[in-house]
């Protein structure tokens, strides 16, 4: 039973970076803020948390540093999409640019740890986060007030105004949220590996955000479009350089997988997806 | 401009000073040695113009897709792909024949890769963004399995094509060994007029700009709104996998793996920066032409690369945020 254990380890350990990711996708979109840039958000909250806990020794001070840096990018946005009513594609693309040149030069400019030298926390933190927050999700936007005003002002902001509730104001506390996950997702995938380098998101921003997308925008089937990711990524590694039906795959199939079924999702073939319809509208 | 918007210019200029302060070079110097690394000899004029030559003609591609109010992020994939193409019809076919047939592989190949985007965006009501973000990861993984596999020129240590023949390349325009004009130039010069021209002027170009203008208007005057959406994103891939073309039987010579370094990226800021006007392609390509090709010289100063990037953000936040607003009532739908 041994090589069970393992697949489900390797599977949450794959999906845990991208549930946490998700749910910061989930706090911004909810409240109708089109967030591409959790991609950004990840990447800058793993440079600095590499950057501050090799700096202070302090592991803690690290996750926070990460924390901050990632919120500091979502309030960004928020301020681009709220109060320059940018458009939120152009937005959260430039802040993607942004925080990829950030990340380099940060790590060039200050003292990157080398290779498995970083002061990090337990990962087991991390995966119990990433599988409780997607329930903690469900049931705020389902009962607490918050979530309910986050769901009221993602489906139709002007309604919302009129009853009291300040859409600006309810999308800055989603975006707030938005950073803490995404500074979290960024810190276990550079605590897991140890250093910083370049890049090392390597797309699971936009991963996450096609688990999202296939949740259809709720918590749990999120996560669970999250964990069948981290199953490919499980099966990569198992299959790799074996032979299925008499044809060697390539690693890039398993790759590209998680992509294409969001395509085929976005076409409609995977049963209706449900776009809360105040994206992007003020 | 509006005094938030001073502020907004105000705020990204502090970003990068501050950046260069961190990297200890005086913003005189960096501006000194960007100007000698871009425009200063006619050695750096000719990198510059070689970076310049990607950025025209995917800029154009996305600009398609921007008048008909659609955000090509796809142009990166569509690229990759379309420069695969035309190395494998290259390698295949070399001489003249290849070089024909190379791009307008490139071209059909990019379109194909768009396809989807505008069939999913037209009816099924899929946003066009997550489609092409997510065919840009498809195409880059699908690219580096073909160049590491079937077109891997083995004698080589990372994965790579063999070297196009020389008949099998675009011509070089100017050549003397300071000054390098490739004909890719020419060919994106006559490509932005050709396209500035017939979307000023032509029936076809006119409903592409009324469906991007308003989408409801463009449908009740009786124009063919799904369809344009279609062609026009089809048509924008094909200009994008034309760019790729253009880059490997221009300059590359071969296919590579993780061959661009952001085309498409940079592509959708040339377009912003150009807003409203088509001409305005080329000055925006020029320029950011020249931030490629000055963060090399940068680099040795000590400016990491990545300044370039943190330069690229602040500009598309800036330009978007003054000129290319909407209060995005249908961006979602």
């Amino acid at each position: 039973m041994t090589w069970i254990w393992n697949l489900l380890i390797g599977m949450l350990a794959g999906a845990a970076p991208l549930a946490l990711a998700a749910m910061g996708g989930l706090a911004s979109e909810r409240g109708g803020v089109i967030n591409i840039a959790l991609e950004g958000n990840m990447l800058i909250a793993a440079v600095s948390t590499a950057l501050v806990a090799a700096a202070t020794h302090n592991p803690w001070l690290g996750l926070a540093g990460g924390i901050f840096a990632a919120t500091c990018l979502s309030w960004a946005h928020w301020l681009l999409t709220q109060r320059f009513l940018m458009d939120h594609i152009v937005s959260g693309m430039a802040l993607n640019v942004f925080a990829m040149g950030a990340a380099n030069f940060l790590s060039k400019q200050y003292t990157n740890p080398s290779a498995g030298e970083l002061p990090v926390l337990n990962l087991n933190l991390y995966f119990t986060l990433a599988i409780l927050l997607p329930f903690a999700a469900m049931l705020y936007l389902k009962h607490a007030r918050g979530g309910l005003r986050l769901i009221a002002v993602g489906s139709d902001p002007a309604k919302s105004r009129q009853m009291g509730i300040f859409p600006d104001r309810v999308r800055f506390l989603g975006l707030s949220a938005t950073g803490v996950c995404c500074g979290l997702s960024g810190a276990l995938i550079v605590s897991n590996a140890r250093y910083f380098t370049d890049n090392m998101t390597a797309g699971r921003g936009y991963i996450a955000l096609a688990a999202l997308i296939l949740g259809s925008w709720r918590p749990i089937p999120a996560l669970l479009a999250c964990l069948v990711f981290g199953l490919f990524q499980v099966l990569q590694f198992q299959f790799q350089g074996s032979q299925l039906l008499g044809v060697a795959v390539p690693r890039e199939v398993w790759f590209s997988l998680p992509y294409l079924i969001t395509i085929v999702a976005l076409a409609g073939f995977l049963g209706k997806s449900k776009v809360p319809s105040g994206l992007g509208r003020y | 401009m509006k005094i938030r918007h001073w502020l907004l210019a105000t705020a990204g200029l502090g970003l990068i000073l501050g950046a260069l302060y961190l990297a200890k070079v005086s913003p005189l110097e960096a501006a000194r040695t960007l100007f000698q690394g871009t425009l200063g000899s006619a050695s750096a004029f000719s990198g510059t113009l070689r970076e310049t030559s990607p950025l025209l003609i995917a800029g154009i591609a996305v600009f398609i897709a921007l008048r008909a109010g659609l955000f090509n992020i796809g142009a990166e994939g569509q690229l990759v792909v379309g420069a695969l193409t035309s190395a494998a019809l290259g390698l295949r076919f070399p001489g003249p024949v290849g070089l024909i047939l190379g791009m307008i592989g490139a071209a059909i190949v990019g379109a194909l890769w768009a396809l989807p985007a505008g069939l999913i965006k037209a009816y099924r009501g899929g946003h066009e963004v997550i489609t092409t973000i997510m065919l840009n990861s498809v195409a880059v993984f699908v690219t580096n399995a073909i160049v590491a596999g079937p077109l891997r020129d083995t004698s080589q240590e990372s994965p790579t094509t063999r070297m196009l023949s020389d008949q099998t390349r675009l011509p070089w325009l100017f050549k003397s060994p300071a000054l390098e004009i490739s004909s890719g130039v020419l060919l994106g010069l006559v490509l932005l007029i050709a396209f500035a021209s017939w979307l000023k002027s032509y029936v076809s170009g006119y409903e592409l700009r009324a469906v991007g203008a308003n989408r409801r208007a463009a449908t009740l005057a009786g124009i063919a709104t799904k369809k344009t959406i279609v062609w026009s994103m089809t048509a924008s891939g094909a200009v994008a996998g034309l760019a790729g073309g253009v880059q490997v039987m221009g300059y590359t010579g071969r296919f590579y793996s993780d061959f661009s370094p952001g085309f498409g990226f940079n592509a959708l800021g040339v377009a912003l920066l150009a807003g409203g006007s088509a001409l305005a392609i080329l000055p925006a390509a020029f320029f950011f032409g020249m931030l490629a090709k000055g963060s090399a010289a940068l680099q040795i100063l000590g400016v990491p690369k990545g300044t370039s990037f943190m330069v690229l953000g602040v500009l598309i936040t800036v330009f978007a945020a003054v000129r290319y607003r909407k209060a995005s009532m249908e961006s979602a739908s």
